[in-house]
């Protein structure tokens, strides 16, 4: 009798293990070999002759829209050449061979591989030649035999018809690099957002690669098709932009640098997004070629840069809504206050001068924003003190990030005494007053900003996140998905201030004597500030000047005047005078829009 | 004491077939990983994992046994935590959440949990024999230390390792002894809640619904897997023919052609020993096997001389869980058992695995070196 405890009455039942091991291993090697002994042969034959390999299948990425449905980015059908290195027994001939078809010499060809070969993955194609014309995908489609391991990849390339039409907004893409690939960001030949919207909104745009299994021949061609995960196309999406605005918007600025935006002041849409001189997004996609990439990089005029969000100016007298606002909230403007103007005013040892040289005589408020009295505003911003009128110009989203979704927005500066302090180590002097106060000086703005901050003079104080995206469409189930603006931050403003405001905008243009009558149109009412920023380089000594002596030009406007329904800020760098360069776009723009308001969104 | 009497009772020979074993499987590695450019980093990670490893083989002698009986429980609690913590923050793999990364490597806290629970069973069996066999209330405490984990790492899903789990603890039970009621209760049982599960509408709805749908479809291919042809159906084919065209002698190291092509995404993996039987043919593959037949063996034999419950349920806990991991990967490389994916003991490429491997065949080595010690 064994005791229970004892070892042994688990060990008579270890044979059990041992037997159940000995089964496991004789069926193994049974198995084994009757797959290598008895059918090696035959599956030697299925290795050799059926070479099934999976093929990516590129998902087309979501169109981009215009707010009424019309494609701003699209996609088009174009054939690449490739190569399989693995399926060419000889690649020196088939390179040669090929060298020979398509425009791409030989040296080429093997850099592109070698290129490729530390980050693809065995029997990945290469691609030769992308978006190859015609008559070179059917040669190579007809000389098969002679190019083994040549093979032609139907793919979606991407196509921005209107060109240069929106670019800094719309964004670029490009293929997958080699950090994003670490990153686990895409996978090899992928092309993806690298720029604007089209990275921003990439995850929607990009969809779902797909995936076939072919069985191919000798020469790596498909013989069968064996199975296919269908890919998932890319998420359409809508953007805010009204292709017919932002296309008279481009045209009025024409061939001047500069920037024009307009949003709906009463939910934050963006409507209009230009940055001038732009680009050609469509260089982009098969990989710019170094040429080109240095062209754009080295252009003095930095034609990659979005003007609208990443360059920051002085305001100009634009900025004089800023001191109105704050001399009537701290009470500091009474409305029947008359200052005297002469043309100039004398602080120290220093001359500070009116833009009409003979003065304007004695002005109210009114008087003072229409025919903008720089004499005016330099008395009123000496009474409130600019650190006050600082709190207005920041409460009203200046040097602010507005919190648009594209890449790299500037903040601007608005400075304060305490700013200048820390800086510059000097005070605060009278004189910089007068020259913040009329937009000169530290002051810089970008013109979305403006944007932003006419919106909520028009509106009545909401200031509203920009926004672009409208809303996306699911390409398969057809749902679409619609962004509602998000609640706006509140000034708080006086209303009766704001009215004043109002009223002295709407002077600009209509009263006589207002510097904006060249933006009067006859389809409606409209309100704007002029504005004329003096280029800092004038005062850089020993420099050559030659246009960028000349000041920059703003103006901003919103209309109708009785219900705003578009509000626009337009910058032309070195344009000249707001009231004679910028409004008349700024008019282009506003008569587009209204024209068309009642138009639904196309879905 | 790691005394030169215990190095004198070392069981060489059983050293020397674990390391072979395992070179061969770096060889593979090496093989199934080469690139253009060289030896993958894969190769030269699973070369560190093999000599960590080795170290964990020979730390795991010094302590007695007994002593890793004694916290057999607490490692099984940290298995749980850690099964759990998985769930959490675990990093995401191939659709299925199985990893937690540690600084820049990513540990799988199921490999070390199927250790864990070989060890706590065999504690518990060990401590508390049953004359006549276990019935099935006996059973209720061991059941639900089984179950804590599997349903963790059921919910992964990890269906391969939990699957492995129930048969592993099975084999333990098995030995254990248990009565022939208790096994038709158990399996009658089985049967109902699987057929529950699978057949009752609300049931069904109810557990099937919760579960999103990339686990639906794993599960789905892994009950059939042609509904998922670009999958495991698909890898189960190729695999076969890679085994099979590798004939009596094998076409040659890193010269299979199955091996060497892309379209075996885990075939350093679960794999591997479709490209051992691609490359060096029914001659290397079949020394494989038996050199695994023989390390078994030799386990099962060390059992045998075990001086106490403990020692037995240990070795033979340790034998039955390596013997069921060796048959299911190789039996689903030769096409003769579903693809679940499990690693091959020693060969596979993975950290987890390995260095688990190489301490249970430690603690197995310290059951065998200390066959003569006397423990009263």
């Amino acid at each position: 009798m064994i005791q229970e405890d004892s070892p042994a009455a688990v060990q008579r039942r270890l044979p059990l293990l041992a037997a159940l091991i000995i089964l496991f291993i004789v069926i193994l090697l049974t198995r084994l070999w009757y797959l290598q002994a008895v059918k090696g042969q035959y599956y030697q034959d299925q290795a050799e002759n059926n070479r099934i390999r999976p093929v990516k299948i590129r998902a087309p990425r979501g169109i981009i829209y215009d707010r009424r449905g019309r494609p701003i980015v699209e996609n088009v059908l174009t054939f690449d050449i490739s190569l399989v290195e693995e399926d060419s027994p000889d690649l020196d001939a088939t390179i040669k061979k090929l060298s020979s078809i398509v425009k791409v010499d030989q040296d080429s060809i093997l850099k592109l591989l070698e290129d490729a070969s530390n980050i693809r993955t065995k029997y990945e194609p290469v691609k030769i030649r992308e978006e190859a014309p015609w008559d070179e995908v059917t040669v190579v489609e007809s000389h098969q035999d002679d190019l083994p391991g040549a093979i032609i990849e139907p793919e979606h390339r991407r196509h921005y018809p209107y060109a240069g039409l929106a670019s800094h907004q719309l964004g670029y893409i490009g293929k997958v690099t080699q950090a994003q690939l670490k990153q686990k960001q895409g996978d090899f030949g992928l092309l993806i957002g690298q720029g604007g919207l089209e990275k921003i909104y990439d995850k929607l745009l990009r969809g779902t690669t797909g995936r076939r299994m072919i069985q191919v021949n000798a020469s790596g061609r498909k013989v069968k098709d064996l199975g296919i995960e269908e890919p998932k196309p890319g998420t359409d999406i809508f953007l805010t932009i009204d292709l017919d605005v932002q296309q008279a918007a481009e045209e009025a600025l024409g061939s001047r640098a500069g920037s024009v935006v307009a949003m709906d002041p009463n939910t934050g849409e963006i409507l209009v997004m230009v940055s001038h001189p732009n680009y050609d997004p469509n260089l982009f996609p098969r990989g710019i070629t170094p040429k080109d990439w240095i062209r754009l990089t080295n252009d003095p005029t930095h034609p990659l840069y979005n003007r609208a969000i990443q360059s920051v100016y002085p305001p100009g007298s634009t900025f004089k809504i800023i001191v109105t606002l704050a001399g009537l909230e701290s009470g500091v403007i009474k409305l029947d206050d008359k200052v005297a103007c002469k043309g100039f005013i004398k602080s120290g040892r220093h001359t500070f001068r009116c833009w009409k040289k003979g003065g304007h005589g004695p002005v109210s408020l009114h008087q003072a924003i229409v025919e903008s009295c720089d004499v005016y505003f330099y008395t009123m911003a000496e009474r409130i003190g600019f650190d006050r009128i600082a709190q207005y110009a920041v409460k009203l989203g200046l040097s602010n990030l507005t919190g648009i979704q594209l890449p790299d927005e500037k903040p601007g500066l608005i400075p304060t005494s305490a700013w200048k302090e820390k800086k510059t180590g000097e005070r605060w002097y009278p004189g910089d007053t007068y020259i913040n106060a009329i937009g000169q000086g530290f002051v810089l703005v970008s013109p979305i900003q403006a944007c932003r901050m006419i919106s909520a003079v028009a509106n009545g104080g909401h200031l509203y996140r920009p926004v672009l995206l409208k809303q996306t469409r699911d390409r398969e189930t057809r749902t679409v998905k619609t962004f509602s603006p998000d609640r706006p931050e509140e000034t708080h403003l006086d209303a009766a201030a704001l009215e004043e405001v109002r009223r002295g905008l709407a002077g600009v243009v209509a009263e006589p004597g207002g510097t904006g009558h060249a933006v009067q149109t006859p389809i409606a009412t409209v309100a704007g500030k002029t504005g004329t920023a003096q280029v800092i380089a004038q005062k850089v000594p020993g420099k050559k000047l030659s246009e960028s002596t000349q000041d920059h030009a703003w103006f901003i406007a919103y209309a109708p005047v009785e219900n705003p329904k578009i509000a626009v800020a337009v910058l032309i760098e070195h344009g000249g005078h707001g009231g004679a360069a910028a409004a008349p776009v700024a008019r282009r723009v506003i008569e587009e829009y209204l024209r068309n308001a009642e138009q639904k969104v196309v879905r | 004491m790691l005394s030169r009497r215990l190095f004198g009772n070392l069981p060489w020979g059983m050293v020397g077939l674990v390391l072979t074993i395992a070179l061969i499987g770096l060889a593979a590695v090496y093989s199934a990983t080469y690139t253009a450019r060289g030896p993958s980093h894969l190769y030269y990670k699973q070369l560190i994992w093999i000599s960590v490893g080795v170290i964990v083989m020979f730390l795991a002698l010094i302590p007695d046994y007994h002593t890793v009986g004694r916290y057999a429980y607490i490692l099984y609690a940290l298995s749980l935590v850690l099964l759990v913590l998985v769930m959490v923050i675990g990093r995401t793999g191939m659709g299925a959440q199985r990893w937690l990364a540690i600084g820049s490597f990513a540990f799988q806290p199921s490999e070390l949990a199927k250790l864990s629970i070989t060890l706590a069973l065999a504690r518990y069996f060990a401590e508390d024999p049953k004359q006549g066999g276990y019935g099935i209330k006996d059973l209720a405490v061991p059941g639900v230390m089984v179950l804590i984990p599997l349903l963790l790492v059921l919910k992964q899903p990890d269906l391969g390792t939990a699957l492995m789990l129930l048969l592993t603890s099975s084999l333990i039970v098995m030995l254990a002894g248990i009565q022939l009621r208790s096994v038709i209760i158990v399996l009658v049982a089985g049967a109902t809640i699987v057929s529950l599960v699978l057949f009752v509408p609300p049931v069904k709805h109810k557990i099937w619904g919760s579960l999103k749908p990339y686990q639906q479809n794993r599960i789905r291919a892994f009950i059939d897997p042609s509904s998922d042809p670009l999958g495991r159906g698909y890898h189960a084919n190729q695999s076969k023919i890679a085994v099979g065209s590798g004939q009596i002698t094998g076409k040659g190291i890193r010269k299979g052609t199955q091996s060497q092509m892309a379209f075996l995404p885990e075939r350093h993996t679960d794999f591997i020993f479709a490209v051992i039987a691609e490359e060096t043919g029914l001659i290397g593959a079949g020394i494989l096997v038996l050199l695994y037949l023989t390390l078994l063996l030799v386990g099962v034999d060390t059992a045998r001389n075990a001086k106490d419950r403990l020692g037995v349920f240990m070795a033979g806990g340790i034998v039955s869980m390596i013997s069921l991991y060796v048959f299911i990967n190789i039996g689903m490389a030769v096409g003769i058992v579903p693809v679940v994916g499990v690693p091959l003991p020693l060969v596979s490429y993975g950290g987890t695995s390995t260095i688990t491997t190489f301490l249970a065949l430690g603690l197995l080595l310290n059951i065998q070196t200390r066959r003569f010690e006397l423990f009263y």
